[in-house]
């Protein structure tokens, strides 16, 4: 989700891109683009890994897949819902943003995951668009892995 | 009471050495006592984004706008009839650094970049090694071209210097700033879009949203002046503050080259301009121009006067610049140029400078240059162009003028009147950089008249617009459809300047 969400902006600012870039500076700035999601993807993997640390193994552990699979969902489909609120500069959406306002948005995810790994077709579904998702990983870890051949001698 | 947040202790910390490192770099590096006849005259540039000569009292405005500039030319070479050669940041920036017009430069385009083989080129390079070539720019565009001219500049203010809100990132990867800022400045923290990515840009859009709900904007009752499109906030005596220290702390031999962002849009004045020209003057009505964007004469009178407050309240700031110059004798010893990177249009249904119409209230700019020791006010009424500085600072640096310049030296700078010299300023945002121009508006300016050239907008073709700007100042009466021999001379020459220029690009 992370990857297609940059992926899509990234085609939105190709054209303009292209006006003045060359195909090999198109490409550099898409490694940065790639290590910087590489980078924010690792990040949310943490979240499930730590919770399964974290939580008694019932919880969370036993049904790592859906329930860390419908968090990530919800979590970055409710990030999406809020990154398409921002999107000007001028009005800032005050309630949107206020503590309560988010705890009680991260509340309602933590409960639908609950209910995830308690509801047999609902667990069945998230487990098989995890599994079906993985090819995605084929895809964009390689891309990544090159991309960070790129830029790490470009910043360090 | 206020409290210091943890990102303010940072930012104090990370300051620390540099305030040391500079410290002990300030005894050696002086301004020349006041008289004292400097081997290398300073150069200090202070370009203000957006400032149209037509709504400067300094020019005739009818409005006080600039009482401050008004006293700085009264000891300085004032260019009554100077165009930029492009009509926004890109282009007109980097024909002022370059000395090139923007189809030999390329950066035509929003967030454009300079031909990679013409880098060379440039002031920095221009006054050469022997000077200390300072450079700092509020906008980001030039910034880019500062990244393009690294070898040539000694020293680059980040943008965020003297700012109090600043979210820009990409200038802090040194090794790689040009890429940095495109990738996290311009894409991941772009502002106006949803964030493009949905942890680290989300994260930077809120704390970014909550940073400017928390922080104090008194004094500005439209909010703080900033960078409509880079997230930086500032206040102007605190820029010009830092500014003054920045010069204080320049040796002999510098070249400062400061970008300011205001008074370009948004229009925040101070709050004691602020609804100062509610004063019931109004411009000449001009008629909608089909390219244009359609704005009420009413709208357009109101942003006008908000940007004539965001003029005064700049000029005030600039003052206090003045004074501080004269009180340090800076005027004996340097060379200071108060020039614009392009105009502001409130005329014909448009707004703002990012426009096809290349009237004068978008192009014509100030140049006002005060030479060392100069006292008294000389004027330049012949035409002159922003690609005219670059060879004129090469020549007053005791350089060379290089042979590539397609400006010509300032007259009473060592140049000549030249009435009779054609004058460009292209507009082609929406032409790929590299390629042929075949979506453009083009302005030549020759003696008094000035023909204004539409490619790729108009179905039924190209199309002319020629107006006599010494009787008819207000571009009201166009002459082309008179079919004037003025009018057949100068579509020959638009035409025949446009064919050399894109006899390089196939399509």
């Amino acid at each position: 989700m992370i990857y297609t969400w940059t992926t899509l902006w990234f085609f939105w600012s190709l054209p303009s891109w292209l006006f003045y870039l060359n195909l090999g500076e198109v490409i550099v700035l898409y490694a940065y683009i790639s290590v910087i999601n590489l980078l924010e993807s690792l990040l949310v993997l943490c979240v499930p890994l730590g919770l399964s640390v974290v939580l008694p193994q019932k919880w969370f552990r036993d049904s790592f897949v859906s329930r860390g699979a419908s968090l990530v969902i919800l979590g970055l489909g409710y990030a999406m819902f809020l990154a398409l609120q921002l999107r000007t500069s001028e009005a800032y959406p005050g309630a949107l943003l206020k503590v309560w306002s988010i705890a009680l948005a991260v509340g309602a995810i933590f409960l639908l995951v609950f209910m995830a790994g308690k509801t047999p077709l609902v667990k069945k579904v998230i487990e098989v668009i995890a599994q079906q998702a993985t090819i995605l990983l084929f895809v964009y870890l390689p891309i990544s892995l090159i991309s960070l051949f790129i830029v790490l001698p470009r910043v360090l | 009471m206020s409290r210091l947040s943890r990102r303010d202790f940072l930012k104090l910390a990370s300051a620390l050495p540099g305030a040391l490192a500079l410290a002990r770099l300030l005894p050696n590096r002086s301004w020349p006592a006041s008289g004292q006849a400097p081997s290398r005259p300073n150069i200090l540039i202070f370009v203000f984004d957006a400032m149209s000569a037509r709504n400067l009292s300094v020019y005739g405005y009818p409005r006080k706008t600039t009482p401050n500039i008004e006293r700085f030319a009264q000891r300085a070479t004032v260019y009554n009839a100077h165009s930029s050669a492009g009509s926004f940041t890109v282009p007109g920036t980097a024909s002022l650094l370059t000395g090139l017009y923007p189809w030999t430069h390329r950066a035509i385009n929003d967030a454009g970049l300079i031909a990679r083989n013409l880098l060379d080129r440039n002031i920095f390079r221009l006054v050469g090694e022997q000077y200390h070539r300072l450079a700092f720019a509020q906008n980001l565009w030039p910034v880019y071209f500062f990244d393009q001219f690294q070898k040539d500049i000694d020293e680059i203010l980040p943008a965020g210097s003297f700012s109090q809100l600043d979210f820009v990132f990409g200038e802090r990867f040194k090794n790689d700033p040009l890429n940095a800022q495109r990738v996290l400045d311009d894409f991941f923290f772009s502002q106006g879009t949803a964030p493009k990515s949905l942890v680290f840009s989300l994260a930077e859009r809120i704390s970014l949203h909550r940073a400017v709900a928390h922080t104090n904007q008194g004094g500005y009752p439209n909010g703080l002046p900033q960078n409509h499109q880079y997230p930086l906030y500032f206040r102007l005596p605190a820029v010009f503050d830092g500014l003054m220290s920045t010069v204080e702390s320049l040796g002999s031999a510098s070249l400062a080259y400061f970008h300011l962002y205001p008074p370009h849009d948004p229009y925040n004045p101070s709050k004691k301009y602020f609804r100062t020209f509610d004063d019931g003057w109004s411009p000449v009505d001009k008629p909608m121009h089909p390219l244009g964007d359609h704005w009420s004469h009413k709208d357009l009178y109101r942003f006008r006067r908000a940007y004539d407050e965001y003029l005064a309240t700049l000029d005030e700031e600039f003052g206090r610049m003045l004074d501080f110059l004269e009180s340090h004798g800076v005027f004996e010893t340097s060379y200071v140029v108060v020039t614009s990177d392009h105009g502001e249009l409130f005329e014909r249904g448009e707004r703002g400078h990012v426009s096809p119409l290349l009237y004068e209230a978008g192009i014509r700019v100030p140049l006002i240059i005060s030479s060392p020791g100069q006292k008294s006010r000389q004027d330049v009424n012949s035409p002159t162009s922003s690609v005219d500085v670059a060879p004129t600072l090469a020549h007053l640096a005791g350089n060379p003028l290089p042979d590539w310049r397609e400006g010509e030296l300032l007259p009473l700078l060592g140049g000549q009147e030249l009435p009779e010299r054609s004058i460009f300023t292209l507009y082609a945002l929406k032409n790929p950089a590299f390629a042929k121009l075949s979506r453009i508006s083009l302005a030549m300016r020759k003696g008094s008249y000035k023909m204004l050239f539409y490619r790729g907008y108009y179905h039924s073709g190209d199309k002319f617009e020629l107006y006599d700007l010494q009787n008819d100042p207000e571009e009201l009466h166009d002459l082309y459809s008179t079919g004037s021999a003025i009018a057949k001379s100068l579509q020959e020459e638009v035409l025949a300047k446009l064919e050399a220029v894109n006899a390089p690009y196939k399509s």
